[in-house]
């Protein structure tokens, strides 16, 4: 009877201190999960090197070149070169964002890149490998020295810095293909209804390749490699109708300048391989029907036959537009094979539009080419065109792939939700080493800068698209959150409604001693004065 | 050489346009067609273009760049895939229908499973895996003809090299060479398969045999099918075969229920010109040996054993060949009881019972000949459905003989990776029918391996018979006699007869069930929290009984209590 009478009160455990602690050591583990929950839940992002990359746009690649004058008649070089170097300070091409440092010397053959070589005469300029021969003018006036001077200053830059400025994005030239450490070249025959009669079944296209293209492609092996394949096509309509005009009593078919940017029918022509994803370098013969033929490119006007039949495609390709000549007895057939002599003027304007479009300068109009042995076959174009070239693309490579990596920074700080892995960083990383590299060997060898600079468009271009970066953007937030709500719902409503109950009952018991306090001392003066 | 060889030719024989091109490729073009007894018509296109003195790639040189690739006739597109991936021998068909080996006899080309097949004999190496190189092959093939074949994965790849030998010549590498063979009975043959088909011919579908190839008649065609073969002829070079059989119904089309027809009727187009670069260009027709009068226009160019030849090449006008019986009037279909079937096998197979659990895979198989017939029997299952082995029984006639299954070879399936091969010899008695049972077992498959119309259930690829060996008193007037003129070399090589396809319906989750199943755990982890939770922060209050009002009953922590009762 004596246990009823106990106060539950007095229960330890019904004890308001203990009641608390246990509502406080349930936060407590809340609050040491959240730390866990962050650190199992967050996205990995790796810091990228942000200063370093904007660091780059400031730096500037240059390539030092020495050019070395000598004299054949004893005159005095060194005071030409001088005078040169003078004239190159003031050319706004040479100075301004063309990444070379030419100086000029005299007498020092073996250190020098470029050899000029003065003899006094009326003849142009010509160009041989490194060298190049210049006639000052005969006369002795200071006239025509300065011109002689003057004339040979821009001769060099134009040489030397063919292309103008390089600055920002002028450098995208729009015609010349994006920079691939390969390309895939795609020569195609292309009748356009062999079965109409006129065309041509064959062709000696590796003959024609071996005697056009393949000199360009050693002699630019030091900045691409390529991949050759050919087909030939029987049936390739075009997707719109020639315009048909009279011409010297004889009826032509013509393609207007609209007409040449739809000519190519991409919907029925299959022109390569999707064997690679390297970019393609298309070339196409193309054949008319009967119906279509002659097929000539019209003047602007719409109404006149320009001469040419090729035209070039900006970052595609080159086509060239041929029109059989039948003897009278074939009318009907066609053409069983194109020979070499058929081929060699089409093979020479691929080749033209092979150099067009892989952005060799060429030489300036006045100075020509000379091949060194005599007899030997011309070579397609000068050392000094190929290392005008050379220092082009690396530049392009270091702007791109600087750009490249600003952007994956940008992102990154934009989106938050993308994830960087150590493979994006390391990428960067080597990306930017790569650079560093550029400028390093810029210096002394353009080939190996070239080298490197592709090596960071590639590792820039990697880093970018690299598909570990897109894997959270699909899974957003708030599909986490739907999925905890029914569980931390649930679990907070009794954890927060007693720490609310508790504090309710905390502050009443306070009041409540309060009132008891109040009312004792209320009670004492009283009784105080009572006893008085 | 062969360049020089090939120019002075061409100078020889410049007005012989085809002649003086067919050296270094040849491209040959022929369409072959045979009404059936049930009043269909067969036809077969097969474009081949041989790719002359030409050798497949080691793969062993697949580090080294690859020789500059020129071709004339030879699609490119296909050859660099072939030059890519090192393939010496690649088959690809895609179907839709169900062969009827019975009513239509033996396939032209063997090919003819449901969905898509696709097997290839690559040399083994050390630089890049066969199963590398099949991966890229297939994700290559199905860029190209714009088909699943990327679903051909290890799940559905195997290697019963017994049943699919290289039907041309492999070439002595360092490595052997090794098969890789899968079927996705699901892919259905249409017109974006038939586009890029079409783009690898020489002459599109502009000129010659191909211009017939019209999409709205191939896929109204009762059955249709279309395939590539790529094979390495030893003294040849490498040839390319395209092809393209359909199986069309002129009684469906016609209006008085005749079995007439002719090019423009059946594909709605005749054919208008030749295409320039053909060797060859032939229409074939096999002539009806039936007791009823038949007329066929225009006059061929030639008949041999009763196939009648059109050179489309020599033909200068429109060729529509048309091939009619005048005195017949709507065509009366056969009686399927009482005409033997046409080939020497025909073979049923079904799966049975009702239970997501378990089921049993019965196969019929019916000798025709009157003699002894041995069989290979090929099962290629994905582990979709699982054998149990020892339930394997033979019977004929009721009675048991289990001795008639021979040499059997099994690869158990592994599940989530790998496909069984079930492979053993069947010696089937004279005109007799053979029942051959299994129980198989459905397996559960993940959450994630269902496919999208998981409700529909898996088709599972059709099982392959190759009748190998038939008893000595086999007279030559029993087996169906092969069409004459048909590829050489297929009659002495086994014919493959493929079974339909069967569909298996596995128990399919409730695909809300993740959500289900977070919602109620969810719901009892709160439960058991709220329970635990309220037990130890929980006030125990004394409640009295009695005259005193409820409100002070309430009031139990400082008001003393002279009566407690516990609660």
């Amino acid at each position: 009877m004596a246990t009823l009478h106990i106060d539950p009160t007095q229960l330890s455990f019904e004890r308001p201190r203990t009641r608390r602690y246990i509502i406080a050591s349930y936060w407590l583990v809340v609050l040491f999960a959240i730390p866990l929950w962050w650190k199992t839940t967050s996205i990995d992002r790796l810091s990228l090197p942000t200063s370093r990359v904007y660091a780059q746009r400031k730096r500037e690649v240059s390539f030092p070149i020495t050019v070395n004058l000598e004299t054949k008649d004893g005159g005095n070089a060194a005071a030409i070169a001088r005078e040169v170097q003078s004239c190159l300070r003031m050319d706004q091409a040479v100075q301004q964002g063309s990444a070379i440092d030419i100086t000029v010397t005299s007498g020092d053959k073996s250190n020098a890149s470029y050899n000029v070589v003065l003899n006094r005469g009326n003849h142009e300029p010509s160009a041989e490998g490194r060298r190049l021969y210049f006639d000052m003018y005969p006369e002795d006036d200071q006239l025509s020295h300065d011109t002689s001077v003057a004339r040979l200053a821009s001769t060099l830059s134009e040489l030397l810095a063919p292309y103008g400025t390089y600055s920002g994005s002028a450098i995208q030239s729009q015609r010349v293909m994006k920079y691939a450490p390969r390309y895939r070249l795609a020569f195609t025959l292309l009748n356009e209804d062999a079965a109409s009669g006129n065309g041509a079944l064959a062709w000696d296209v590796q003959k024609a390749i071996q005697r056009h293209v393949s000199p360009l492609l050693n002699k630019l092996s030091v900045l691409h490699n390529f991949t050759i394949e050919s087909q030939v096509q029987f049936h390739a309509p075009l997707a719109f109708e020639p315009r048909y005009i009279q011409q010297d009593g004889g009826d032509v078919h013509g393609l207007t300048h609209e007409d040449l940017t739809v000519f190519v029918n991409s919907a029925e022509w299959t022109l390569s391989s999707s064997a690679s994803n390297d970019p393609v370098i298309h070339f196409v013969l193309f054949i008319p029907s009967s119906k279509h033929s002659p097929l000539h490119i019209l003047e602007e006007d719409g109404v006149s036959v320009n001469p040419s039949n090729a035209f070039l495609l900006p970052q595609w390709g080159g086509i060239v537009l041929h029109n059989p000549s039948h003897p009278p007895s074939s009318t009907l057939n066609p053409l069983p094979r194109l020979a070499l002599s058929d081929l060699d003027l089409i093979f020479n304007t691929f080749a033209y539009q092979l150099l067009t479009l892989l952005g060799v300068p060429g030489l300036p109009p006045r100075v020509q080419s000379v091949s060194a042995a005599e007899g030997a076959p011309p070579e397609p174009f000068t050392d000094w065109e190929l290392d005008a070239l050379l220092r082009r693309r690396a530049v392009e490579n270091v702007w791109g792939s600087t750009e490249t990596l600003e952007s994956i920074v940008r992102l990154v700080d934009q989106i938050e939700g993308m994830p960087v892995g150590p493979d994006v960083k390391g990428d960067v990383q080597d990306a930017l080493s790569a650079l560093d590299d550029v400028h390093e060997t810029s210096r002394s060898s353009p080939i190996a800068a070239l080298k490197a600079s592709a090596r960071a468009l590639t590792l820039s271009s990697r880093a970018f698209f690299n598909p570990g970066m897109l894997a959270l953007l699909y899974f957003p937030t708030e599909h986490k959150y739907a999925v905890y709500t029914p569980l931390f719902a649930s679990v907070a409503a009794p954890l927060v409604g007693a720490v609310l109950r508790e504090i309710a009952a905390w502050r009443r018991a306070r009041k409540a001693a309060q009132a008891q306090q109040q009312q004792q001392q209320e009670r004492r003066p009283g009784e105080r004065a009572k006893v008085d | 050489m062969r360049w020089n060889i090939c120019s002075k030719t061409s100078l020889l024989l410049a007005f012989h346009v085809a002649t003086a091109f067919a050296l270094h490729e040849q491209f040959d073009e022929d369409l072959h067609l045979r009404p059936l007894r049930d009043g269909k018509l067969l036809s077969r296109f097969s474009f081949t273009t041989l790719l002359k003195g030409a050798t497949p790639r080691d793969p062993q040189l697949l580090s080294v760049d690859d020789e500059a690739q020129h071709y004339t006739l030879f699609p490119l597109a296909l050859g660099q895939v072939l030059r890519e991936h090192a393939v010496t021998e690649l088959h690809l068909s895609l179907n839709a229908g169900r062969w009827n080996y019975e009513a239509w006899g033996y396939p032209d080309e063997p090919g003819v499973g449901t969905g898509a097949e696709l097997w290839a004999w690559m040399g083994d190496s050390t630089q890049t895996s066969v199963d590398q190189r099949w991966q890229g092959l297939r994700n290559a093939l199905a860029g190209l003809f714009c088909a699943s074949l990327g679903h051909l994965d290890e799940q559905r790849t195997t290697s019963p090299s017994l049943t699919f030998q290289p039907e041309g010549s492999l070439p002595n590498f360092t490595y052997p060479h090794r098969l890789r063979h899968a079927t996705l009975p699901s892919e259905h043959v249409c017109t974006e398969n038939l586009t890029p088909f079409l783009k690898l011919l020489p002459c599109k579908s502009l000129s010659g045999i191909a211009s017939l190839l019209n999409p709205h008649r191939m896929f109204d065609a009762d059955w249709h099918g279309l395939g590539v073969h790529v094979r390495y002829r030893e003294d040849a070079g490498v040839e390319v075969r395209l092809t393209f059989q359909a199986v069309f119904d002129p009684v469906r089309s016609s209006n008085d229920r005749r079995r007439d027809w002719s090019l423009r009727s059946t594909f709605d187009r005749s054919i208008e010109r030749a295409c320039p670069v053909a060797h060859s260009s032939k229409v074939r027709v096999e002539l009806p040996h039936g007791p009823s009068p038949y007329s066929i226009t225009p006059e061929p160019t030639g008949i041999s054993d009763s196939v009648a030849t059109y050179a489309v090449d020599a033909s200068d006008e429109a060729l529509d060949v048309a091939l009619r019986w005048p005195t017949e009037g709507s065509f009366e279909y056969p009686n399927t009881s009482k005409v033997p079937p046409l080939t020497d096998v025909s073979v049923r197979r079904t799966l049975k019972g009702t239970s997501q659990a378990e089921a049993q895979l019965t196969l019929v198989i019916t000798n025709n000949l009157p003699v002894q017939v041995s069989t290979g029997y090929l099962e290629t299952m994905p582990w979709h459905l699982q054998f149990y082995l020892h339930t394997l029984k033979a019977s004929v006639n009721g009675a048991a003989r289990d001795d008639l299954v021979s040499i059997l070879s099994y690869m158990p399936p592994v599940p989530h990776s790998r496909p069984a091969l079930l492979q053993a010899v069947l010696t089937l008695p004279p005109s007799s029918t053979l029942h051959l049972t299994m129980d198989v077992l459905k397996p559960f498959l993940r959450y994630t391996e269902h496919q999208p119309d998981a409700q529909r259930g898996w088709d599972l690829p059709p099982a392959v018979l190759v009748p190998f060996a038939f008893g000595e008193t086999a007279s030559q007037n029993h087996t169906v006699s092969q069409p004459a003129g048909t590829i050489q070399g297929s009659l002495v090589r086994p014919r493959r007869i493929y079974t339909s396809i069967l569909l298996v319906d596995l128990a399919t989750p409730d695909f809300s069930m993740p959500y289900n199943v977070i919602i109620l755990s969810c719901t009892l982890i709160a439960l058991l929290f709220g329970s635990v939770f309220n037990c130890l922060t929980r006030k125990i209050a004394i409640a009295r009984v009695g005259p005193t009002p409820t409100s002070a009953a309430r009031q139990e922590d400082h008001t003393p209590a002279p009566e407690p009762q516990a609660q």
